[in-house]
């Protein structure tokens, strides 16, 4: 077995960049998706097509992406709900 | 001030893609995997590989930590790896969590240990074989040296790292985790109260030091990157980010590729620094 068809390209998702990372495994697709900075795995996708595979990651991963809180209160405040 | 700085030998610590295709069953040679989604061993990896969960194998698992050393003799043995083999790590994220089982192998004193350039990326990127067998491995006697903590930094060196200035310190997070803007790499859980960094820090990103197919750079540009930000090696060096994982490959980088003999690596890093109590924090 061989990862065939390996590809990779940046984009923006959620407003944060990233990169998508596709190949085919056997009969599987499988698809990642990674911060471009500072490169860490967010979610993975596999599926029967790329097509399938890739929408699903990007699924997880703008849930996951929009969860990111930017700014946190400053230092001294511990009441902000969810903080 | 005397120079720290000695030549390195890249092929001692780092192979090629093809280096590990040529040594696939050699008996002196154990090949591991070792990712940040432990789940990518199983998908395919490289034939004979075995796989290391890092969550489960390379940690304390009770307390904070890195594996204790009967442990380490433990996994190392169950793994077939003897005093004398031949270590290959490779894995996910650039080598991220390869980069920081080779550094615990270097604490409890195994004497070679490498990495495979490029890392899984590169592996598959190349179309390489690849399998889904775990290899069935004959167990050996293993026999660890007593940790080497000079190539790990606890709290108390870093607090006077930064009060004092007795070593340089390298941040190596994204600039938007170094400035306090979100407090973990986006999609990733958030593991301190407070953002922003160790004063004193410089911010060098990990993955500067890689080219696109994540190879290392070459020894001149890496000498650039961190030497024109100052960092030289003529002074200590601790490099931190959040866990300890990233900055265990850029304590690769600077102790092995560029020969900084004083280099540690800070794991309890910004998870510990940004959860303490009254602890300085510096925001741009």
């Amino acid at each position: 077995m061989k990862a065939e068809e390996y590809k990779e390209q940046k984009e923006q998702l959620s407003g944060w960049p990233v990169r998508i990372v596709s190949y085919k495994l056997g009969n599987i697709y499988h698809v990642s998706i990674n911060n471009e900075e500072p490169g860490a795995w967010i979610v993975k996708g596999e599926g029967p097509s790329l097509a399938e595979a890739e929408a699903k990651a990007r699924k997880e991963a703008a849930e996951a992406l929009a969860k990111v809180k930017k700014n946190p209160p400053p230092t001294g405040c511990t009441s902000v709900p969810g903080f | 001030m005397a120079t720290q700085v000695q030549t390195a030998v890249k092929s001692d610590v780092l192979v090629s893609t093809s280096w590990v295709a040529e040594h696939l069953t050699d008996p002196k040679v154990r090949i591991v995997e070792v990712d940040v989604d432990t789940k990518a061993y199983s998908e395919g990896h490289i034939p004979g590989a075995i796989g290391w969960d890092w969550g489960k194998q390379l940690c304390d698992t009770l307390r904070r930590d890195i594996i204790p050393k009967a442990k380490f003799e433990q996994l190392m043995g169950q793994s077939g790896i003897s005093n004398d083999t031949t270590v290959i790590l490779y894995g996910d994220n650039n080598n991220w969590f390869a980069a920081w089982a080779f550094w615990q192998l270097k604490i409890y004193g195994h004497p070679d240990v490498r990495l495979m350039d490029g890392g899984r990326k590169k592996w598959l990127a190349e179309s390489r074989d690849l399998n889904q067998e775990s290899p069935k491995v004959a167990p050996a006697t293993y026999r660890a040296k007593d940790p080497d903590f000079s190539i790990r930094a606890f709290l108390p060196l870093v607090q006077d790292a930064s009060s004092k200035k007795s070593a340089d310190l390298v941040d190596v997070r994204s600039p938007q985790e170094f400035t306090g803007e979100i407090l973990a790499p986006p999609g990733l859980p958030e593991t301190c109260q407070r953002g922003g960094h160790v004063p004193g820090a410089k911010n060098i990103p990990w993955a500067k030091a890689c080219n696109e197919d994540g190879t290392f750079k070459s020894a001149e540009d890496l000498k650039s990157l961190y030497g024109g930000v100052g960092v030289t090696g003529q002074k200590p060096v601790i490099a931190y980010c959040r866990i300890g994982e990233r900055s265990s490959h850029t304590w690769f980088v600077l102790k092995y590729l560029l020969g900084y003999k004083d280099v540690k690596n800070y794991d309890g890093s910004w998870t510990e620094w940004g959860n303490l109590v009254a602890a300085p924090v510096e925001k741009p």
